[in-house]
């Protein structure tokens, strides 16, 4: 017998990129070429001194104006998104790859698996987190690479729930069963086949979550438990000039605008991932 | 033809109902759905069974068990000699190579995020069917089998339609080469002009292959067009298995009768007034004592409350009914 | 025949979407008689389901529905939203396929079979409590008075539809529209529902439209049938005549793509390809891409439904078919 006629496929649907994509994509783009060459956007040295000019306003020559010591802010915050750039990955990268094996694994088995990662969550959601933070800083001593172990043993709960309910849900689906049937080993279901369809909520939280840590980042800077001073961090420069708000706003101000402008940027990235990683159908 | 591939014996069931904690407070039993109990059957070699029952019958039950998405909790499932309800691991595998299985929901159960190539192409070098260069070509054979264009390779499933999603489920399934291949409500998600299409594929594929294939399905006029034999299931336990056109011209269980009446004919000048049969389909989490129909049956005596029937052979021409009424004449 | 209670002249459901315009209702022309049940089929996409909502205006936005819906001397589609109120749920019932979500999930059935009565009769106090449990009895609810304080999560599907429909009867309709009613539901129960549907009918003297997909539910429940492809109707016959002799190719392929009995393990003849894409539809018949009588003339233009009533027959035969001669001498039903 003949396969019947008219067996056409649907046409593709050409799908168009969303304008918060190109947005995000734009604002991150920037800041990730200023972390990549600051040497060639900085117009001066983030850390030289200048006494011919100290606490000078916005102008042409000092665009964000320069500080107390006449450091030249734009040139400060440019830096800083080098190291601020290096906060954003290096707080959620880890809690990430590893909240996602966890949750995928716990979501797959169920089970006792299930039950003990519940408990530890259940113990690590009753502390705020930044409490806890600060206090693992505190043991371990201030500096970034403690900041990094300190958010990435916290961090990484949230990926974990996020995996476990979506891979619970996709368990189900008959796909998943079909891969079973199929005579698949589990390690490939669920690396193949389920998380390619769990993983979108948690790249779109992983965008957030880079805002997070640039926060978080800058607040510990702030606070003098991240970055230490003469570093250029925005959350470092913001201290550096908290003393001089009423007489040079723009010490604090720029940094901070930039630390706004960084966090709007990741929504936008990860408003539009989400848009373009949904399964068509 | 009646050389035996599958046996059945005793197979049970049970899904464990969450038990809240005010139950437990409350000392009351911990509840459960009898989804499957004490279930017999044999298949034979190359034959079509039709499995075929309402809701909670525990036809889909009885398919998941077979390819062990389920654990057994009770009985034997032996295939080929041999004992498949304790395989694990590797072995497990290698049973499910010989024994697949078709979903039936058509956007389900495919990957959404691999094209039909891809998918087709993993089940072949998984399992180790073909050297590597001779995969693409597998696939283009793969696709003709099942009627498909040789353009749907590069596709994701969501280009297709729901009867040709149906067949790219089919070619998953045959890529691995099966013996046997179990269809759970293969065509039901579907329009009935594209349902025949895949009814004849299923015919056609099964000439082609010599495959033995189990069609669960609650449609009765398809179970009765594919099957050669038909099994009848109601609250966890088949009450009929009959040859098809002795089954459905003379069904002999009083539910099967019932079941037959309330299918709704084709003929518009054969319309009945009186309903099949009264009363709802009883809770399997609650199933009555006795025979499973006593509740809804007009023949039903006391007998029927008190005992559950076995399922036994009657007449010469392999008939099993699960009914009291049957046991005074053998 | 006596005057049809309802008409719909060229009824049009016109949807906007991203994805482009489409009309899920095109034209559609049909007389409802006093008393009878009408059966609309079709497969998923025809529009089957979209013309029965959009007799009673329920097709949201981006729908925009057009034409006119004749009932009892109004042109429903002219009426103002309070007017159409009462017609709703008032002259005019509706019951649906899944109950579960018709029905209000943390509101007492009896609650809302009272909700119904108050809205549109005058009943209060004990006499409306009273007709309520005598509704209940009316759709074979056992036991009713203890049954109106349950929650419909509480009743089986089965039962769930019998409320469904007592909510439906509470406000006396002459019409009940029934769309996909018993699809959800097991053979058995589906035809107790069926069974139930045509006694209330013919009690309370209702007319029916029923919308289904299923060919032997419309064999048995039905005396008329309008059979719907891609939002056109394309044939209209009494179902007897409908069933025994197809006068549209599309009515052909369908009824021929059943199994029928004893027929075992024969290839069926399917309709080959799949219903066309609402938002490009083919010129012409809609049909003529999946028909085998298919000619130039089909795809020239598209067919008119036409009066092919003989002299022999009292009822009414349309058809939107131009082979519909052909039909009769090739394709013969083959069951």
């Amino acid at each position: 017998m003949a396969a019947p006629a008219l067996l056409t496929v649907k046409p593709r649907a050409r799908r168009r990129l969303k304008p918060s994509l190109v947005a995000g994509l734009v604002i991150i783009g920037a800041f990730v070429l200023m972390a990549l060459f600051p040497q060639v956007i900085a117009p001066y040295s983030p850390t030289a001194f200048d006494y011919q000019a100290v606490l000078q306003g916005p102008t042409a020559k000092h665009l964000f104006g320069t500080d107390n010591f006449g450091r030249d802010v734009f040139s400060r915050v440019v830096w800083g998104a080098q190291l601020d750039m290096q906060i954003a990955l290096f707080t959620t990268l880890f809690p990430f790859l590893f909240g996602t094996l966890i949750g995928a694994l716990t979501g797959y088995y169920g089970r006792w698996a299930d039950a003990i990662f519940g408990r530890v969550v259940d113990i690590v959601v009753t502390f705020p987190f930044l409490v806890l933070v600060i206090a693992i800083v505190a043991v371990l001593g201030p500096g970034l690479k403690n900041m990094y172990i300190a958010v990435s043993a916290v961090g990484w709960i949230t990926y974990g729930r996020l995996i476990r309910a979506e891979i619970r849900g996709q368990k189900r689906a008959e796909y998943a069963l079909a891969g079973q049937v199929m005579g698949y080993t589990p390690a490939r279901i669920i690396f193949r086949h389920l998380l390619p369809n769990a993983i979108t909520p948690a790249i779109v939280y992983w965008m957030t979550d880079m805002a997070l840590g640039i926060l978080l980042g800058s607040s510990l800077g702030y606070l003098g438990l991240g970055a230490q001073p003469p570093t250029a961090e925005w959350g470092v420069l913001i201290a550096d000039g908290k003393n001089f708000l009423a007489t040079a706003w723009w010490i604090s101000t720029f940094p901070g605008l930039a630390i706004t402008l960084a966090g709007v940027g990741f929504s936008l990235l990860g408003d539009g991932l989400a848009d373009l990683l949904r399964p068509r159908g | 033809m009646s050389q035996t591939i599958l046996r059945v014996e005793g197979l049970s069931k049970v899904f464990p109902v969450s038990y809240s904690v005010v139950e437990r407070v409350q000392g009351r039993p911990r509840r459960a759905v009898r989804a499957l109990t004490e279930v017999n059957l044999e298949v034979r070699r190359g034959e079509t069974l039709g499995i075929v029952g309402e809701s909670g019958c525990g036809k889909s039950t009885l398919a998941r068990c077979l390819v062990r998405l389920y654990d057994v909790d009770s009985g034997r499932i032996v295939y080929d000699g041999l004992e498949v309800s304790g395989l694990r691991g590797a072995a497990l595998r290698q049973y499910n190579r010989r024994v697949q299985m078709v979903f039936q929901d058509p956007f389900s159960s495919l990957n959404p995020r691999m094209t039909v190539g891809q998918t087709l192409r993993e089940a072949i070098l998984v399992h180790r069917l073909r050297k590597p260069e001779q995969v693409p070509g597998r696939i283009r054979e793969l696709l003709e089998l099942v009627g498909l264009p040789a353009d749907a390779e590069n596709r994701l499933p969501h280009e297709f339609s729901g009867g040709q999603r149906q067949r790219i489920g089919i070619a998953r399934a045959l890529s691995v080469e099966p013996e046997t291949l179990i269809a759970d409500e293969l065509v039901s998600a579907l329009d009935v002009s594209v349902q025949a299409q895949v009814v004849n594929l299923l015919l056609k594929l099964q000439e082609q292959l010599h495959l033995t294939v189990l069609f669960v399905a609650h449609d009765l006029r398809l179970v009765r067009h594919l099957s050669h034999r038909v099994a009848v299931m109601y609250l966890g336990r088949i009450v009929e298995l009959a040859e098809t056109e002795r089954l459905f011209t003379a069904p002999a269980h009083p539910y099967t009768q019932a079941l037959l009446r309330a299918a709704p004919e084709l003929d518009p000048s054969r319309k009945s007034v009186v309903e099949a049969v009264k009363g709802e389909l009883p809770s399997p989490l609650n199933p009555p004592t006795g025979c499973p129909f006593h509740p809804r049956c007009p023949q039903a005596f006391e007998r029927c409350s008190k005992e559950v029937p076995a399922l036994l052979p009657r007449g010469p021409e392999g008939r099993w009914v699960a009914c009291h009424l049957l046991e005074a004449t053998p | 025949m006596s005057e049809p209670i309802l008409k719909l002249n060229n009824l049009c459901t016109v949807f906007h979407t991203a994805r482009g315009r489409f009309t899920a209702v095109d034209g559609v022309n049909l007389e409802l008689f006093p008393g009878e049940v009408l059966g609309l089929v079709g497969e998923s996409g025809s529009g089957k389901s979209v013309t029965l909502r959009s007799i009673l205006r329920l097709v949201r936005p981006p729908g925009r529905v057009s034409g006119e819906v004749r009932w009892r001397g109004r042109n429903l589609l002219s009426l103002s939203e309070p007017q159409m109120r009462q017609v709703r749920g008032g002259e005019i019932s509706m019951i649906f396929q899944e109950p579960m979500t018709a029905l209000n999930p943390v509101l007492p059935v009896g609650e809302q079979i009272a909700e119904t009565l108050r809205e549109h009769t005058e009943l209060s106090g004990n006499a409306l409590r009273q007709r309520a449990i005598e509704l209940l009895e009316l759709v074979g609810i056992p036991s009713p008075k203890e049954r109106l304080r349950d929650y419909p999560h509480q009743f089986s599907g089965g039962m769930r539809q019998r409320v469904m429909i007592a909510i439906a009867l509470a406000s006396n309709p002459k019409l009940l529209l029934a769309d996909e009613p018993t699809t959800a539901l097991d053979v058995t129960i589906q035809d107790q529902i069926l069974k139930l549907l045509l006694r209330l009918k013919d009690t309370l003297g209702m007319s029916v439209i029923l919308v289904t997909h299923d060919l032997g539910v419309v064999a048995q429940t039905c005396e008329r049938v309008a059979v719907m492809y891609a939002g056109r109707i394309v044939e209209v016959a009494p179902a007897a005549e409908l069933f025994a002799q197809p006068r549209h190719a599309y009515t052909l392929g369908l009824l021929n793509s059943v199994p029928g009995a004893g027929s075992t393990r024969r290839p069926l003849i399917p309709i080959p390809g799949a219903p066309p894409d609402l938002t490009a539809l083919p010129p012409g018949c809609s049909f003529a891409p999946r028909c085998a009588f298919a000619t130039d003339e089909c795809t020239a233009q598209r067919p008119p439904l036409m009066d092919i009533s003989g002299p022999e027959s009292p009822a009414v035969r349309l058809t939107a078919c131009i082979h519909h001669d052909a039909l009769s001498a090739a394709g013969e039903v083959t069951r």
